[in-house]
């Protein structure tokens, strides 16, 4: 249904340049809100219970509970059945603790996305649905902002969705673990919409991986390229098909194609160059372990993250082309010092409270990468702090949230997945 | 009592106490960050819808709500001059049902129309469950609305108390003189087909018509000359939902002819809007309405309202000024 359109144009295109007069009909689906999700969902269960890792559960009830459970429905997380259909099953009473650490981090998650995330979205509609109007430096910006715009908008969503399911009772997978504290593309795709990720390890790459004829690969690999590089070799055939198809689920078009393409190869490069930086590394006496060497690393991955999220957000591939040749060929300053920067759908205090809002969230970001666990640590204080703390976050997204006179409503962006 | 009831009991305790705290707190914010007057230094939006905020106390007859449709279609300073009844323009862009319900509010806080006329177009606009919400919201917590404020707090926001002080001489209508022909449409070709009214709209059409019964003004549904945005689908639709609220509906797209709009000259923006020479024959129509009502009152010669006569001649100095 979803891809249908995009196969019969291309097929048709094909076709036309093979000058052979036929003409595929180019059907178009109603599609359904979700349906890559819990497509997703229904084929884990599938195929957990083919490897039998599951039993087939005999209650249609039941599996409807686990394939209809509203709050991941529009979104994910992307559930296993092992993780959560006893959970919804055994329907467990509603508590106190669990209502108010899920209230909690709902209107955390609405903070992320009423204060930054739907604040970002007219500069960012501006700059992608006109990109020629503007220079290589204010799309630099507008590349920066979408990839800020879709975490807090995602992550913030999935907040809302797991603190619904706190409320409830029900333990349901992470989807973010702070992606921008990655050193390495590798390590992005372990924190960042870790579901599909793990989906896509478990379901593709692992079982590619494990065939016959990649087993004989990846073993005459070995005896040529030797133990790091062999197994990369035949490694790289099944990370290749994930990314496809990592493309691919996130829509029908080229640039989506290209955005997986393009974090295959950053992914089987990283894995290339490793020793070589390894012991690049050792023989400048340069430590790995530092704190500037991590943060470059962290700085180097989130600009190629950036890179990546323009090529997905554009309308096309010959847009993402055209933003990325603005970038490198007409690079300039103007904008900051004529002021027009301020002109493009966001004023300065729209910056400012922008900014702001990402320090609190890299501080809270912080504080969890150690291990501190703040709603926790908040349950434990006084009622005082306790009421102070949730005034506080509910004033500050009633006041500063980008909502009503002069905003634009902004539906979840992952909802259009 | 058990201990089990105990803190089910104090617990329920501390929620009522938090959402108390929450609605003082929300209160406060509110007070602070509400225009403290109804100019656009002040914070206001919609200056002109809400210049009737400036008005003397119990001096609007009639209050026309609605989007952009309503405050080009009716000319407050011509249908004084021909009748001496008094009608602001309260309409604004892009209008929908709730923000009309709020400004409603807020006009008879100082104000008892006894006619509420609302240009039909809003009904077709669609309003959002959040935005339902934050309507909903905002009519108890004004910071709902102007949160935005935060950007241009003033020491005053947190001390004085609000006090309207601008008026607007044309009475919330604005006035265009540029022509740009409308091209033939069938647009008001005569069908039976009514286009559904969205839920959304009927609830708050029934909250708007409960609203007037319950501070005795008359509600009545109108449509403005158009040519892009309406059509007879729509007329019927609106038609069928004014029987089902009992209120009436005069659509000025049926008397078109009768009125004398021609499309060639009396739009600003080929059909959408009306210029000037437009807005003055749709007043007519409007006005002929009001007469035949015969709830309205002639308040011409009442020292009261002396300065809707200044008003009047401000706005035909502008006219002749401005040549239309």
């Amino acid at each position: 249904m979803k891809y249908t359109p995009f196969f019969s144009d291309n097929l048709n295109a094909l076709l036309r340049m093979l000058h052979i007069p036929v003409v595929l009909k180019r059907p178009v689906f109603a599609i359904p809100i979700g349906i890559s999700f819990y497509t997703m969902q229904a084929a884990s269960y599938v195929l957990d219970v083919y490897r039998g890792k599951i039993r087939a559960d005999r209650s249609l009830l039941r599996i409807a509970l686990f394939m209809s459970f509203f709050p991941q429905i529009m979104e994910g997380p992307i559930c296993r059945y092992s993780d959560t259909a006893a959970q919804l099953w055994e329907a467990p009473r509603i508590r106190f603790e669990n209502l108010t650490a899920g209230v909690e981090r709902i209107l955390w998650g609405l903070m992320k996305k009423t204060v930054v995330a739907d604040r970002l979205n007219l500069l960012i509609e501006n700059v992608f649905s006109g990109y020629e109007a503007y220079d290589g430096f204010v799309i630099a910006l507008a590349a920066v902002c979408y990839t800020v715009q879709l975490y807090m908008d995602f992550s913030g969503t999935m907040d809302v969705v797991i603190g619904t399911g706190q409320i409830f009772g029900i333990t349901m997978p992470e989807n973010f673990k702070r992606p921008f504290f990655s050193k390495t593309i590798s390590e992005f795709w372990t924190r960042w919409h870790i579901t599909l990720g793990t989906w896509f390890k478990d379901y593709l790459f692992y079982p590619l991986s494990v065939t016959k004829p990649m087993k004989k690969l990846t073993s005459r690999a070995r005896k040529r390229f030797g133990n790091h590089y062999g197994p990369l070799f035949s490694g790289a055939i099944a990370l290749l098909c994930v990314w496809l198809c990592n493309g691919l689920w996130h829509g029908a078009g080229w640039h989506y194609i290209v955005f997986g393409l393009y974090h295959f190869a950053l992914i089987l490069t990283g894995s290339l160059i490793a020793p070589l930086s390894i012991s690049l590394a050792e023989k400048l006496h340069i430590r790995r372990d530092h704190f500037l060497y991590r943060t470059l690393q962290g700085i180097r991955t989130f600009v190629l993250v950036c890179i990546g999220e323009l090529i997905f957000r554009a309308l096309s591939l010959g847009q993402a082309l055209g933003m990325l040749k603005k970038i490198g060929t007409q690079f300039t300053t103007a904008v900051l010092r004529d002021g027009s920067l301020f002109t493009m759908g966001m004023d300065r205090q729209d910056y400012i409270i922008v900014f702001v809002t990402l320090v609190i969230v890299l501080i809270v970001g912080i504080v969890q990468e150690r291990g501190v666990r703040i709603r926790e640590y908040l349950a434990g204080r006084n009622l005082a702090v306790r009421f102070a703390a949730g005034y506080a976050l509910i004033l500050f997204i009633v006041i500063f949230g980008a909502y009503g006179l002069g905003y634009l409503p902004v539906n979840p962006i992952y909802a259009g997945f | 009592m058990t201990d089990r009831k105990r803190i089910y009991i104090r617990r329920c305790f501390y929620a009522v106490l938090f959402f108390l705290g929450l609605a003082v707190l929300l209160t406060v914010v509110s007070f602070i960050f509400s225009p403290k007057d109804n100019t656009e230094e002040a914070g206001m939006e919609e200056v002109f819808a809400n210049g009737i905020l400036g008005e003397p106390e119990d001096t609007i007859d009639v209050l026309v709500a609605g989007d952009s449709y309503s405050y080009t279609s009716t000319i407050p300073p011509q249908i004084w001059k021909e009748t001496g009844i008094t009608c602001y323009a309260s309409g604004t862009n892009d209008q929908s049902l709730d923000y009309t319900l709020v400004m409603l509010k807020r006009a008879f806080r100082k104000q008892n129309p006894k006619l509420v006329l609302l240009e039909a177009s809003p009904i077709y606009r669609e309003i959002t469950p959040f935005g339902r919400l934050t309507a909903a919201l905002s009519s108890v917590f004004p910071i709902f609305h102007y949160h935005d404020r935060w950007k241009s707090l003033r020491g005053e926001d947190f001390t004085r108390r609000p006090e309207y002080t601008l008026t607007k001489d044309y009475k919330g209508y604005k006035y265009f003189t540029k022509i740009v022909p409308a091209p033939d449409t069938d647009n008001m070709v005569k069908t039976d087909e009514a286009e559904p009214i969205p839920e959304s709209s009927r609830y708050y059409m029934k909250k708007i018509l409960k609203f007037c019964q319950d501070h005795g003004a008359v509600l009545a549904l109108m449509s403005a000359p158009n040519r892009t945005y309406w059509n007879y689908s729509r007329h019927n639709g609106i038609s069928a939902l004014a029987e089902e609220l009992g209120c009436d509906y005069i659509d000025a797209n049926l008397a078109a002819e009768e009125i004398g709009i021609d499309w060639e000259h009396d739009t600003c923006d080929g059909g959408d809007h009306l210029n000037h020479a437009g807005s003055v024959k749709a007043t007519q129509f409007v006005t002929g309405y009001l007469t035949s009502l015969g709830i309205l009152e002639d308040h011409r010669e009442d020292p009261k309202y002396s300065h809707w006569d200044k008003a009047l001649k401000k706005y035909e100095k502008q006219v002749r000024k401005e040549d239309i």
